[in-house]
This record gives C-alpha cells, structure tokens and sequence, in this order.
C-alpha cells in the first residue's frame, strides 16, 4: 500500500483470503491506512520513540541518538498519478 | 466493485453508525462506500467514521482550505473515490471547482490565495511528496499564519485523510457515479 500500491491488485486480495477473513483484511486496510498517515506527519515533527528497543523510557533527546536524526518516515514517496 | 464487497445499507443496524453514514451522506465526504466498507469491522468503522467527519468539518481552520487540501492529496494518493467527492458545506461556502483546480494546480503562483492558504496547500503537497522538506523552517513559516492548535488539526487532518485515501486506492475503489 505504502510503495507499490498498484501491486495490491483482484489477485492480491484472493492471497490475503486465504488467510483472513473480510473483517480482518478491512481491520487490517484501516490500521495500515491510518498509520501509513500519521508515521509521516509525526516525522515531520521530529517526534522520537518514548522507549528504548529494550523497553527503556527515554528523554527526545535520548531517543534521537539510539534511532537517528531522521526517521525512516521521512523518505520521499513517488507521486502515484 | 471494490476488492472488499461493501455491507448493504440494511445489514448496518448500529444506530451510532447509521447516524454517522448520514452525516457523511450530508456533508457530501465520505458518500456510504467508505462506511459500508469498513463496517466489515465494526469495532473500527464508528471511531474511524467519527474522525473523518470531525477532522474535516469542524476545527479552526477554514473548511473550504481543508476541502481543497483533502482533494489535493487524494489526486496524488491516485485515490478516484476521495477526489471525486465534494463537500456540501464547503460549496455552500463558496468554494467553486475553479478555486479546487487552482488549489490543486500551480497554486504557488495563482492570485487566488493568501500566502497562509499557499502555505498549508505547500504542508499537503510536502508531506509525502518530500517530507524531509517539511522541517523546523517550515513549520517557523507555518507558525507566521496558524496557530499551533491550527498546525496540529492541519497536520492530523492531512495524515488521516491521506491515510484513508491510500486504503480506498488499495480497495480499487472507482469514483462514484453522478455529479460531483
């Protein structure tokens, strides 16, 4: 959905029924939807972890050093026109 | 059809959620398909109808800015359901298809808008396009023209409508038939 969403084709969604259930695949969509948005928007406000990878709650400025200046968010997304 | 078959109208007997389609239906944005779709999980489909509809309609800043705005990402999220509904309230307002095709176009150099409109049409057009752009800097000139109360509602507002849009698109959902 994020990098490829002409992937997510007829024959993509037989696959996912295979596993889940029309319930679990809209839960799914929502979820993903949802935090394809706000991943991106809270890079952009520079808004770091609150816990180690350890379970450590850690200062911003903590956080910043173990996961980086810029979060993986901020890549560029290809315009999908 | 979408990938997913929305629930017919009857099989949503939830009263909250029967409410929140016609809300939907009146504002114009989302027309049923979206509530019907994720009605297939009823836990999720009120709270994510309810901040659809809040995002957009209510808050501080402009409806007829936000509308532009929420079409403007639904063109680059390649969404042909979202882009082609159109809000009731924000045309009652006076929002007309030439101020959404500016907006929408090379709004930069359009006299159609105030530098704190073209400022927030530049915070949708960033975000996913190129987000690293979208840093301390920018948000200083965004605090020249909003409040931070305002940058928050914009900002949510962009990453959940985009959102909801990606999850349309991912659904193949076509744009509704009729005028817009």
């Amino acid at each position: 959905m994020a990098t490829d969403p002409d992937a997510i084709d007829a024959a993509f969604f037989d696959e996912l029924r295979r596993y889940y259930s029309d319930e679990e695949i809209v839960e799914l969509g929502l979820f993903i939807g949802f935090n394809l948005g706000y991943h991106t928007f809270f890079g952009t406000l520079k808004f770091y972890p609150l816990f180690s990878p350890d379970g450590r709650l850690l200062t911003q400025a903590e956080s910043e050093k173990i996961y980086g200046p810029a979060p993986s968010s901020l890549k560029a997304t290809e315009p999908k026109k | 059809m979408t990938y997913v078959v929305p629930l017919p109208r009857e099989a949503i007997t939830d009263p909250e959620l029967r409410d929140l389609i016609a809300q939907g239906e009146a504002l114009g944005v989302p027309d049923d398909l979206f509530p019907r779709i994720a009605a297939r999980s009823p836990e999720l489909a009120k709270p994510f109808m309810r901040a659809l509809l809040m995002s957009h309609a209510e808050g501080n800043v402009d409806h007829r800015l936000k509308e532009i705005v929420r079409i403007l990402l639904a063109r680059f999220a390649g969404d042909k359901y979202f882009a082609a509904l159109r809000s009731c309230k924000a045309r009652q307002m006076g929002l007309t298809e030439e101020r959404i095709e500016a907006g929408c176009g090379d709004y930069e150099d359009s006299d159609l808008f105030t530098e704190a409109e073209k400022c927030a049409l530049r915070y949708a057009d960033q975000m996913y396009l190129d987000p690293a752009k979208v840093d301390a800097a920018f948000y200083a000139e965004l605090k020249k023209h909003f409040t931070e109360p305002q940058i928050m509602e914009l900002g949510a507002f962009i990453a959940f409508h985009y959102g909801m849009q990606m999850f349309m698109r991912s659904l193949g959902a076509a744009a509704p038939a009729g005028p817009a």
